[in-house]
């Protein structure tokens, strides 16, 4: 047997870096807009739930800056399905990658969801320059959002590696994950302010604490509170010192992910 | 005073192959309640055990279907073995198959970067290797070209270039000799002549022409098991005699 090499030894971290580079060149090759559709998407996505939710709806009335907070919330959610989309194919997409060379198969999908990562950057920096626009006030908690989506990624990542590994067997992971994804988005607090949450029946503010145990609806409000305002109802603020649940999920999902991915792995350069 | 650079011992690889359509959930639920696996092993290595020296330039051979492929697969790691161990000595480069990773979207040059950090390379050993691989492949003035505006001739040119310049301790090549026009070919032969003795090679082909030109050692490999091994004539010989066996 080979020696175990260190998971981020040089020779990985050359290729993983070379994979990254490929994805980023090749995403948008072709398209007249190019990289730009990496901004536009969210930003036309948040256009119309703005429209339909805010203008005619008039959710959010309540909610100081609500069109920044509405764009953040759709910014995350789509890095979150971004980069579980992409993560779960990276095992079949690259199967010929895998069929041919040996090397961690973990690189492929960190590779893969990369590129969302990027994607996540370069919308944060417009999201901070619609927030100054609107007139949020700079300040220091800002400095805690990247440890929301250090969180965010850790979770999509575990996602991805689970269902991912199961996707190589049985394609009809990435459809049930589709529907899903469809489904998980009115279950977190994007477009709905949780106050209509709470104020919607007698099981309401259960409702809101099990929406808000989600580590998504939990990232996502504690980014709003940081970045944008105080006002934010958190998880921390609905249901203090139980909300850690939220991150034991995202802790959990990970590493039974990784080991399961790990045992898996050895046979996907057969089944792929 | 032996000197391995790859050691197997008593090898033995099956693969599952599915026995229906098993390949969605639906088929994988009803299977699972009615106690079917699902699949059936299907054993294609037997036991193979062997050693190669350093230096030494060895050719397997065998009938499609007789592991060959499988064998390489797992002296490359891409496989696991079910039972016994390979040891590796040194760095090894495997070509189970030409341009891997090549990319028809990029220019020739990255697909040459691209390729080599597949292959564990670094940009600055590549850099090393590069001004050699464009030259050797004749391709100088299209390396900035799409890699999808190559003629595929001269897509196997850059890829076979990578695969003989590229510096590791033990090559592994699958049936890759027979590219580019009859000039390349020979510059190709030539290449791997000057290799005998210098290099360790391993090398899966169904010539016997090239077991004989190139090889030091041959094995020839029958149902998952070593039939035959020893100087390529012999081999060549017996590989051979497989067909006319049949033919009588």
């Amino acid at each position: 047997m080979k020696r175990p090499p260190h998971i981020l030894c040089r020779k990985n971290r050359i290729l993983l870096k070379e994979l990254i580079k490929t994805d980023f060149k090749l995403r948008y090759q072709g398209s007249f807009l190019g990289y730009l559709w990496a901004v536009l998407r969210p930003l036309l996505m948040f256009a119309i739930l703005y429209l339909v939710f805010a203008k005619l709806l008039r959710f959010g009335d309540d909610i100081p800056h609500y069109p920044v907070y509405l764009l953040t919330g759709t910014v995350l959610w789509n890095f979150f399905t971004e980069c579980t989309g992409q993560g779960i194919q990276a095992i079949v997409n690259r199967g010929d990658l895998l069929r041919k060379i040996s090397f961690p198969k973990y690189i492929v999908v960190v590779s893969a969801t990369a590129t969302a990562l990027i994607n996540l950057a370069i919308n944060l920096c417009v999201i901070i320059i619609f927030a100054l626009i609107n007139g949020v006030a700079p300040s220091l908690s800002w400095l805690l959002v990247p440890l929301s989506i250090i969180e965010l990624y850790a979770f999509a990542l575990g996602i991805s590696f689970l269902l991912g590994a199961i996707n190589v067997k049985y394609r009809d992971v990435t459809s049930i994950w589709d529907v899903l994804t469809q489904a998980l988005f009115y279950a977190v607090p994007i477009i709905y302010p949780i106050s209509l949450v709470v104020s919607s029946g007698a099981f309401g503010t259960l409702a809101a604490k099990v929406i808000l145990l989600n580590p998504i609806a939990q990232v996502i409000q504690d980014v709003r509170f940081n970045l944008i305002t105080d006002t934010t109802v958190t998880t921390w603020s609905m249901i203090g010192a139980y909300g850690l649940l939220s991150i034991l999920i995202v802790v959990i999902v990970l590493a039974l992910a990784a080991i399961f991915f790990r045992r898996k792995s050895r046979r996907f350069a057969e089944e792929v | 005073m032996s000197n391995p650079a790859i050691q197997v011992t008593n090898l033995y690889k099956s693969f599952r192959l599915p026995t229906e359509r098993a390949s969605g959930l639906k088929q994988a639920i009803l299977n699972w309640f009615k106690g079917i696996k699902g699949y059936t092993e299907q054993p294609v290595l037997r036991g193979i055990s062997f050693e190669i020296q350093r230096g030494e330039f060895v050719g397997i051979v065998g009938r499609n279907g007789s592991g060959k492929s499988t064998l390489l697969k797992l002296l490359a790691g891409i496989y696991y073995p079910d039972q016994g161990t390979i040891t590796v000595h040194g760095n090894l480069v495997p070509f189970i198959e030409l341009g891997v990773g090549f990319n028809p979207e990029l220019t020739g040059r990255e697909n040459v970067y691209l390729n080599g950090a597949l292959l564990g390379f670094s940009n600055k050993q590549m850099d090393a290797m590069y001004d050699e691989i464009v030259r050797f492949a004749e391709l100088e003035p299209f390396m900035d070209a799409k890699l999808k505006n190559y003629s595929s001739g001269m897509q196997v040119r850059l890829a076979f270039s990578i695969a003989i310049r590229a510096k590791g301790d033990i090559l592994i090549l699958d049936e890759v000799l027979a590219v580019g026009d009859a000039a390349f070919q020979q510059k190709c032969n030539q290449y791997f002549a000057s290799l005998h003795g210098k290099q360790t090679v391993i090398l899966v082909t169904h010539s016997m022409e090239n077991v004989r030109r190139f090889c030091g050692r041959a094995i020839l490999i029958e149902d998952g098991k070593i039939a035959t091994s020893g100087d390529p004539e012999t081999v060549a010989k017996a590989y051979e005699n497989l067909w006319k066996q049949e033919e009588n």
